[in-house]
């Protein structure tokens, strides 16, 4: 039960921040999870637990999709990049993030902060 | 749906996809290692690192499989293994619940597949919609003691439907045009066709030139009949049945052209019908379709009524006829244009018939074609129906008792279930899959015992009869009905219970010993009344079975007048291999002769019908009486009463001595001399019929009441007149009746020996013992009496089933209850070590 919860919680925002960072190019799963950690400046741990089932439910759903290819080390990874369907429900759920950061900013404090 | 489309691709790809997965999550695990070995860890630590890092591979790898979307076929998967395991578990319960289901729905999928094919079937006809059947009504019926053929049937509130028509009645129809086109047609009976010497009898129509355009029937292979050839004079020409040119004439693509002989008569093939046609009436199963001026030369020996003259005489009523409505017609408008000119007909141009009793057209609609039977076979089968529907209802109260008793018996488990963290809606899916599982396996055998129930029914109905066209099949309307309806009272009577033990006050559940207690016994009051309403309805198709029976009984145990057994009886047509007139009667003199010769027959004669199946009927003009009356007519042989062993009460019988160019003569029955001469004796009185009305025909004895024609119906008036005599022309076919000692039948071969040196050219048809003629004729009540009483048992066994199914059931789970009457305590005890079990 407890683990429905934390997926429930991370749902929205975990995949928010994939389709935000594929939108830069494609990348495999490791690569999304650093790059995640390195851009909020380690503030998001991205854990595995959650970010492979949001990465194939994305790709259930049809707003990325992945392929075998050989990494800049030339090891075969499974990379995954934006579809056009993917990019539409970016630009949708970034702006409805944005609406609902500024709002809570608004309410808690003038001086806004992310949290995960 | 593409949602779904891409779910089952994956499906299908799900071993790749696993493969995929590992390799996957190995590759990050050795992008993480080596990452941390970049900062400077060692190897095997930054390993170990990752792998901490990474957290229950297992639980990620199966999260992530969460998200591909098949979690559903999973839980499905998961609750129908459970369901199998929970049918094991209580294999009695399942066994029962099967054997019911399937019961049910195989007898109801069964009869009314039969059902389906008589009532619904339509005439393979194209537009059957637009084809109508024309009829004539009587307010009262003619004849008395006939069963009538050809869509005749006394009418439910008294007087007669008849559908036989006078030629120039149907040129009436013809040239009215009322109708897109009107067509007619008339059984030519069994024709003796020989094939390269190999001659057989075979059942032909005679069909007028319109009745396949108007049927709108596409050749199967050469052409169909067309006007041209349905004219005296024209080339002898004959369509094939699809099954005869496959049978006789060695495959469909080859028999245009070829010549066959008919009653001695060469006609050449000209095409085939196409094998689902089946001529204008379902009963029958024409091979042959021969054009109706055909008969000219076919039936040129007809003694009632040479076919040169039955043309033009409006007396002669032979034909049925069907015909097509114009677009936007209905047979009502038909009918009512019609019906004034056709009376008016029958009133000026018939002259015989009774003027009080004038008949009236109907038009109904022809889609079925003629519907003898439909009204042969409707009402039976429509019991049968409600036999067996009442048997599916028996099924689904066995189910629903069975599961209500264990869903009383599995609140604890629900319990269980519920309080280790199911969700309820988990629960109840779980269990309707097991509801529906039982109700799809049960349909399954249901399917199986209904196509073994359908060959057996079929069987039983066409009882060695060749050309029986009855063939159902399979109804899936039904099947799915019926599989439907067990689903449905699986679910129903599965989900209320469920619904009611997931709402449960866990704690008092689980306190609860695994008996279900109190639960138990307020189920109990439903479950009885469910048992007590199996019970009535076993008992009501018992007694519903059980007269049914009673009067196949009467049926068989009637009084006939002769004695039917130790008979044997055959057909015999020589006009069809070229006899004729006073040879014939010799070369049938000579064979009854020789027949009485064999050792061990006692007497042999024949007669123009068998004694009962159908009569025959003709006017007297004039017995004292002025109205004008039908009366049953048998046309016999010499020895014929003592054959049948008809007691002679007054003169003689029928007697070698009456032959061609002595007077006429006549043996009447008992029943006609009351009525016509009362007390006074008729012998030597004179009877004269519109047949011949020159003929004077002298009373030279009088019969003891005899049954003729129908077996239900009182022995009534009859006339026997001697064949020799042919006063109203010659008689064609006769049946041959040989009184014989010991078996009938082991007297076959010879009498077949005798008739090939006789003739070799012509068949011995329809070997039958006097018996199993007179049980043909009630065989449709035979059979019906037989399903009946098997259904009836089959009720029972349903409802004891159930019973005993329900009653085992409580027992087994009260077990603890009744060894342990007064510890309670450990009886709980025990159910809770099961319980955690």
């Amino acid at each position: 039960m407890s683990k429905l919860s934390r997926v429930d919680l991370l749902q929205g925002t975990l995949d928010l921040l994939i389709l935000r960072t594929l939108a830069l190019g494609r990348s495999h799963g490791h690569a999304i999870a650093k790059h995640i950690q390195r851009t909020s400046q380690d503030l998001l741990q991205v854990e595995t637990g959650s970010l492979y089932p949001a990465l194939h439910r994305l790709e259930a759903k049809g707003w990325i999709a992945a392929s075998w290819e050989l990494s800049e080390k030339g090891k075969r990874a499974r990379y995954y990049q934006l579809t056009a369907a993917g990019r539409r429900q970016l630009v949708e759920e970034q702006s409805r993030w944005e609406a609902f950061a500024r709002a809570m900013g608004l309410v808690l404090n003038p001086n806004p902060e992310g949290t995960a | 749906m593409r949602a779904f489309i891409r779910k089952l691709n994956w499906l299908l790809a799900r071993r790749r996809k696993e493969a995929e997965l590992r390799e996957e999550l190995a590759f990050h695990l050795e992008e993480e290692a080596e990452e941390l070995a970049e900062r400077g860890l060692g190897v095997a630590e930054a390993r170990n690192a990752a792998r901490r890092d990474f957290g229950n591979s297992g639980l990620v790898a199966e999260d992530t499989r969460a998200a591909w979307g098949w979690r559903w076929t999973e839980e499905l998967a998961q609750d129908v293994r459970y369901a199998m395991r929970a049918m094991r578990a209580s294999r009695t319960f399942t066994a029962l619940a099967l054997v019911s289901l399937a019961l049910g729905i195989g007898a109801n999928t069964a009869i009314f597949s039969f059902l389906d094919a008589i009532l619904l079937r339509r005439l393979p006809a194209a537009d059957p919609e637009s084809l109508v059947l024309l009829r004539m009504h009587m307010r009262q019926s003619e004849v008395h003691g006939m069963e009538y053929h050809d869509g005749s049937f006394k009418t439910a509130g008294g007087g007669f439907t008849n559908a036989t028509f006078a030629y120039p009645a149907f040129e009436l129809f013809r040239n009215s045009g009322v109708f897109a086109s009107v067509f007619c047609y008339q059984s030519a009976g069994g024709l003796n066709v020989s094939i390269g010497g190999d001659a057989r009898i075979a059942d032909g129509e005679y069909v007028s030139g319109e009745y396949f355009h108007g049927l709108g029937i596409r050749a199967a292979s050469g052409r169909l009949l067309e006007e041209a050839d349905d004219r005296a004079g024209a080339a002898p020409v004959v369509v094939a049945g699809f099954g005869f040119a496959n049978a006789r004439l060695g495959g469909v693509a080859t028999v245009v052209g070829r010549q066959i002989r008919i009653d001695g008569i060469v006609f050449t093939v000209v095409g085939v019908a196409p094998a689902e046609f089946f001529g204008a009436d379902p009963a029958a199963a024409p091979e042959l379709y021969v054009p109706m001026h055909a008969n000219l030369l076919l039936d040129a020996q007809n003694s009632y009524s040479p076919p040169a003259g039955r043309y033009a005489d409006p007396n002669v009523e032979w034909l049925n006829v069907m015909a097509r409505l114009r677009p936007g017609g209905t047979p009502a408008q038909a009918q009512a244009v019609l019906s004034g000119p056709f009376s008016e007909w029958m009133r000026t141009v018939n002259t015989r018939r009774n003027r009080a009793n004038l008949p009236t057209l109907l038009v109904e609609p022809g889609a079925g074609g003629l519907d003898g039977l439909r009204r042969e076979y409707r009402k039976p089968l429509a019991l049968l129906l409600g036999v067996t529907g009442l048997i599916l209802v028996l099924a689904c109260a066995n189910i629903a008792n069975l599961l209500l008793a264990r869903a009383a018996a599995r609140r604890r488990e629900m319990a269980i279930r519920l309080s280790v963290g199911a969700g309820r809606r988990r629960v109840i899916r779980q269990l309707l899959t097991e509801s529906v599982l039982l109700a799809l396996a049960g349909s399954a055998a249901g399917i199986g015992l209904a196509i073994w129930g359908m060959r057996s029914i079929t069987a039983l109905l066409a009882d060695g009869r060749e050309g029986f066209t009855l063939h159902a099949a399979l109804n899936w309307h039904v099947l799915a009905a019926a599989a439907a309806l067990a689903v449905v009272t699986g679910v129903f009577f599965g989900l209320a219970p469920a619904l009611e033990a997931t709402r449960v006050d866990l704690v008092t559940a689980l306190k609860q010993s695994r008996t279900g207690g109190a639960a138990g016994h307020s189920r109990f009051g439903l479950g009885r009344a469910l048992m007590v309403a199996q019970m009535g309805i076993a008992l009501l198709v018992l007694v519903l079975a059980g007269l049914m029976v009673r009067t196949l009984g009467n049926l068989e145990s009637v009084r006939l007048g002769f004695d039917r057994e130790h008979v044997l009886t055959f057909h015999l047509n020589p006009a069809q291999t070229g006899h004729k007139g006073a040879e014939m009667t010799a070369f049938y003199e000579e064979l009854r002769r020789r027949l009485a010769e064999l050792p061990g027959v006692q007497a042999a004669s024949l007669s123009v019908l068998p004694m009962i199946g159908s009569g025959q009927a003709m006017t007297m003009v004039s017995t004292g009486k002025e109205e004008a009356k039908a009366t049953l007519i048998q046309t016999v042989g010499p020895d014929f009463f003592r054959t049948m062993q008809i007691p002679i009460l007054l003169g003689r019988g029928i007697e070698d001595r009456d032959r061609a160019g002595a007077p006429y003569t006549a043996v009447v029955s008992d029943g006609f001399a009351r009525e016509h001469f009362g007390q006074r004796n008729p012998v030597g009185e004179h009877l004269r019929f519109s047949e011949c009305e020159r003929c004077e025909i002298e009373i030279v004895g009088v019969a003891a009441n005899a049954r003729y024609g129908s077996l239900r119906d009182e022995a009534g008036p009859v006339v026997y007149l001697p064949y020799g005599q042919a006063a109203f022309g010659p008689v064609e076919a006769m049946y041959y009746e040989l009184r014989t000692a010991g078996n009938p039948l082991a007297y076959e071969r010879e009498a077949r020996e005798i008739v090939r040196r006789a003739d070799p050219g012509l068949p011995v048809a329809d070997v039958r013992t006097q018996t199993a003629r007179i049980d043909g004729t009630i065989r449709q009540s035979i059979t019906f009496a037989r399903l009946c009483a098997a259904f009836a048992l089959l009720a029972l066994a349903i409802a004891c089933v159930g019973l005993y199914g329900t009653v085992a059931y409580r027992v087994a789970r009260r077990t603890g209850e009744i060894e342990h009457p007064h510890g309670a305590g450990r009886a709980a005890r025990a159910g809770c070590l099961h319980g955690a079990a």
